[in-house]
């Protein structure tokens, strides 16, 4: 069936309004940030900069170093990547483990409480921070891990696994049984079955969870700022310290942002083309 | 044999001992501690810590809005958020109350507490819970040019007058909106009205907590009164509903957009008057706060270094408070836009025609009261959020002047039985 | 013969039922450690706290029963804020789901630069909320912000207009900027879904001669079914949880309030530990009980397994 012009222009269209959406905003925070502040007010906008300065940049990577409280810049930043991509790396790849064995489990093995238990740790997604951090942080005291690398892990895997064990039971759910019952006629057993027949058709799924997964955790602000004062701070909670809130300078938080957009940007870059090779193996033709 | 022992404990001992001597000076050498301070903070505090002390400092600033919910959530949970730290004067109720940190009247002379006047904001029950190192009070702060290139030759000194230059100095076409003003449901607005409410000659609640702001003759009604018409006058700025007091200072007064700063910070004016950080330097002023009558008054808003009682390091914690509240220190950091608490230090800057707007300052100072007379109650941040967001709302018109007042009292009356 | 086959099926199948049941609660077990460590059991402290007065300011903890929840009843500011907090899911869930599925759809028909589209889609949900809520903050900036200056250009009086000044605007500000960062999602679990339905279903509907809008309500949606009752729970949770757009944009101000702010402000500002903790409570209960409404509408054919 050949698409018509109509359906080929709306499709079109649809794209171009799709990018506009989700990339304007990001360009222009990119095109203040290289923007001298006194261009700001400048009428009738320019979507393009008129002028180009690095000075915002400077400023944040602690060339003016009076201004940012006296602590060396870089090294903080430096700190805070590598503590930002640690976490958010460990609680992904423990997260969709984790969720690809037990969404397995809860769809084609049957042992008791098996239904309760799934809409147990499903149900927790509605649970909002605030009703367990108090008490969380004082068992992480008492456990001696606040500020630690497994402390705060644990805690995005505790956040983020109800939705990857979702996703993940919906792909097991959909994969046709029949695959696995003739495995299992010819003396397969269940874990041979999981690892060798069933996980490999499951890559959209687990990408798709390991994305989320990363990406929520890097995200992360409210649990990292309690769990996380010092030595384990990540990006997120680095960033609004140095455009500190008393001095809201659009130059030098655009600056900021524009640095927060790039390891993310990277990431969806690099890991879509697994998302995307994946899903064209199983693709629709 | 025994002389051999007995001179080689001795040795011993002595070998034990003399390092400690030497170390006399610097007793607490070899310690660490954690201190937590709002940002910004000049560059070397923690260097120049550790060269006098020796103690080893960890600095972390914070923006001022994130440590109170840092500070609370370490509490409740029973640790140190740090071994100092930030203590604003808001928040001695409250903390008094829950009885967080240490007081320290045993180990801060009583020198010292007689040359920092605002240290009885921080002494709850007799107990000195802080030693205030920056004395925030409230000035008002005019750009000069502006007024002058409008014609206006005299300062004025009650809120009609004010009202007047304002209108004159918009007329002239220099600012558009000359009057500074913060109407977000923040602190700053909350303090601006309190000043307000000064000015107009009246206080918040008489020594019983009854509300002294609800009828439509009392100051604070007035003063919420007089928000809305500044702004109904065009002399605020709309936007204003959404800007914090540090917003207004930083990006509307210092690039020139706003005449005057009603309710002004004075350690604001190294800042204004530095060509670095300002586009109007040499051309702001502080002057005594115009009120109805004439005669002038302020209230104090100071912040107090404090060390909260689970602290492990409590000597050394307080050793550093000592530093920082040094008279030395504080003529040091005076550069750095932090206003001494020590009158001492204050006179000395002055007399030295360091302190700009000298003169008023320490005039103004002088009239400067707390301003709750039986210390900050331990529902005043309730109080305060009830108070800006009333301001917010009547400024964005969705409440009457009436109905804010009320539900400020309201919201009092709920705080203070819950 | 084929009887001895069966039966000795069956009896495998009956030895390996039991060995089934070992497997699963091991695969299960590492999740239900950590959640019952980090979830269950802080929760349960949370709900027994609730029926307690914890109050740093005040000594003891005495155990006061429904008196936190009872009092929720006669806080106006906390109505308020639950009327803000409504509104937003409304928005948030109508919009995110429709547009959702449609970009999900849109996506899909796309064969070059797919990988490219995806990677921008998804941009706005990967950027920290704190970022997104800065960058928004900027473009409605009433002086030099983009959406004020594109309004101008094309003649619109709307210079210097403050946006968050009239309740109604201020809402869909900042409900705009909630969706932008959430859309993805929808997307994203959605895609995924449409992507595993196996094509020879359009192939038989294409020679039976159906049309593209026949084949999306007849095949695709249905079968992306329970997608998209994920995505919409989430959407639903997420906008109850609403809190870093609202407080970046707007503070404190009641008019545009969710529940999460009056919380935070109750627990932090406050220091009414146990009241902030019931509420949490209530909210996290108010919010599974819509999510489950529309999962019992999406799923009500689908049997557990």
């Amino acid at each position: 069936m050949k698409p018509s012009l109509a359906y080929r222009l709306t499709i079109w269209i649809g794209v171009v309004l799709l990018l506009v959406w989700s990339l304007g905003p990001v360009y222009w925070t990119v095109a203040s940030a290289v923007t001298p502040s006194a261009d700001f007010s400048i009428r009738p906008i320019h979507f393009f900069p008129q002028n180009f300065t690095l000075d915002h940049f400077e400023r944040l990577l602690g060339i003016n170093v009076d201004r940012i409280g006296g602590v060396e810049v870089w090294k903080q930043f430096r700190g805070a990547l590598f503590n930002s991509i640690v976490t958010a790396l460990a609680a992904t790849i423990l997260c969709v483990a984790m969720s690809a064995l037990g969404g397995y489990a809860f769809t084609r093995l049957d042992f008791p409480g098996r239904r309760v238990l799934f809409i147990a740790v499903v149900a927790t997604l509605a649970i909002p921070g605030y009703a367990v951090l108090i008490p969380l942080y004082r068992l992480m005291i008492g456990a001696h891990m606040v500020d630690t690398y497994l402390g705060v892990t644990l805690i995005y895997i505790s956040a983020f696994l109800p939705l990857s064990l979702w996703l993940m039971r919906s792909v097991f759910e959909s994969l046709p049984v029949s695959l696995e019952e003739a495995a299992q006629i010819d003396g397969a057993g269940r874990l041979y079955i999981f690892f060798r027949i069933v996980l490999p058709l499951v890559g959209p799924g687990l990408t798709a969870a390991a994305i989320l997964t990363f990406l929520g955790a890097w995200g992360q602000y409210l649990v990292p700022l309690i769990f996380s004062p010092t030595v384990t701070k990540p990006l997120t909670v680095l960033i609004p310290e140095f455009a500190t809130k008393n001095f809201i300078d659009y130059g030098l938080i655009t600056a900021a942002g524009s640095i927060a957009i790039v390891i993310p940007a990277l990431v969806v870059i690099f890991l879509n083309r697994y998302l995307v090779t994946g899903l064209l193996a199983g693709s629709v033709k | 044999m025994r002389a051999l022992i007995l001179s080689t404990v001795a040795l011993a001992t002595l070998a034990v001992a003399a390092p400690a001597l030497a170390d006399d000076a610097k007793p607490l050498a070899g310690k660490s501690i954690t201190v937590l301070l709002p940002s910004p903070q000049a560059p070397n505090i923690a260097a120049d810590f550790e060269k006098d002390t020796g103690i080893h400092v960890d600095l972390q600033t914070l923006s001022w809005d994130d440590i109170r919910p840092k500070l609370v959530t370490a509490l409740i949970a029973g640790t140190a958020p740090a071994d100092v730290t930030e203590f604003d004067w808001s928040w001695t109720g409250q903390f008094a109350a829950a009885d967080w940190y240490l007081p320290l009247n045993d180990v801060i002379d009583k020198d010292t507490v007689a040359d920092i006047g605002v240290a009885k904001i921080f002494t709850v029950n007799g107990n000195l819970l802080g030693v205030p190192y920056t004395n925030d009070f409230r000035v008002m702060l005019v750009n000069k040019k502006h007024f002058a290139d409008a014609g206006i030759t005299k300062m004025p000194t009650t809120l009609d007058e004010l009202v007047a230059d304002a209108k004159q100095i918009k007329a002239k076409g220099i600012t558009q909106y000359p009057i500074g003003l913060p109407l977000s449901p923040t602190e700053g607005a909350s303090t601006s009205w309190y000043l307000l409410t000064k000015a107009e000659g009246g206080d918040l609640f008489d020594k019983d907590w009854k509300p002294l702001f609800l009828t439509p003759d009392s100051a604070g009604y007035k003063a919420m009164a007089l928000e809305l018409q500044l702004l109904k006058d065009g002399l605020v700025d709309p936007a204003s509903t959404g800007l914090k007091d540090s917003q207004i200072n930083d990006n509307y007064f210092a690039k020139g957009l706003v005449s005057i700063m009603i309710s002004g910070e004075p350690g604001r004016l190294g800042q204004f008057n530095d060509p670095k950080q300002s586009q109007v330097a040499g051309q702001v002023a502080a002057i005594l706060v115009p009120t109805a009558s004439g005669q002038t008054r302020s209230y104090g808003l100071p912040e107090a270094l404090g060390v909260p009682r689970v602290s492990q390091n409590q000597d050394a914690a307080i050793a550093f408070v000592k530093w920082f509240t040094s008279k030395h220190f504080q003529i040091e950091n005076y550069a750095n836009g932090v206003l001494p608490t020590r009158t001492s230090a204050l006179d000395e800057l002055n007399k030295a025609g360091k302190l700009a707007s000298g003169d008023v300052l320490v005039a103004q100072s002088k009239t400067v009261e707390p301003l709750f007379e039986q210390g900050t109650p331990t529902w005043y941040p309730q109080f305060s959020s009830a108070v800006n967001t009333a301001i917010n709302a009547v400024a964005k018109g969705q409440i009457t002047v009436d109905q804010a007042m009320k539900n400020i009292a309201d919201a009092t009356q709920k705080a203070m039985t819950q | 013969m084929t009887a001895v086959a069966f039966q000795g099926t069956d009896a495998r199948r009956r030895a390996a039922g039991n060995g089934d049941a070992l497997l699963g609660v091991l695969m299960v077990a590492p999740i239900v450690v950590t959640m019952v460590a980090l979830v269950f059991f802080p929760l349960a402290q949370t709900v027994w706290d609730s029926l307690h007065r914890i109050n740093p300011m005040e000594p003891g903890t005495p155990f006061i029963g429904a008196a936190n929840y009872t009092n929720m009843l006669s806080d106006a500011q906390l109505g308020q804020s639950w009327v803000n907090t409504f509104i937003y899911v409304a928005i948030a869930v109508s919009v995110e789901t429709i547009v959702g599925v449609l970009g999900a759809a849109l996506i899909n028909q796309v064969r070059r630069g797919r990988q490219w589209l995806l990677a921008a889609v998804v941009l706005p949900w990967a950027l920290p909320g704190v970022v997104n809520a800065v960058i928004w903050m900027w473009i409605y900036q009433p002086g030099a912000g983009l959406l004020n200056g594109i309004l101008t250009v094309f003649g619109l009086p709307f210079e210097n207009h403050v946006w968050f000044n009239d309740r109604t605007s201020a809402l869909i500000a900042v409900s705009v900027v909630h969706i932008w960062r959430m859309l993805p999602l929808t997307i994203v679990v959605v895609l995924a879904a449409m992507q595993s339905i196996p094509g020879h279903l359009y192939e038989a509907a294409r020679i039976d001669g159906a049309s593209r809008p026949q084949m999306f309500f007849a095949i695709t949606l249905p079968l992306v079914r329970g997608a998209i009752a994920v995505a919409m729970t989430n959407a639903t949770v997420a906008a109850f949880n609403l809190f870093d757009e609202a407080w970046v944009l707007a503070g404190a101000s009641l008019d545009t309030r969710p529940v999460l702010t009056q919380i935070y402000l109750e627990t932090f500002q406050n220091l009414h530990f146990s009241y902030g903790m019931a509420l949490s409570l209530v909210v996290t209960i108010v919010s599974l009980l819509v999510s489950l409404v529309f999962v019992w509408r999406v799923y009500h054919t689908t049997r557990f397994e």
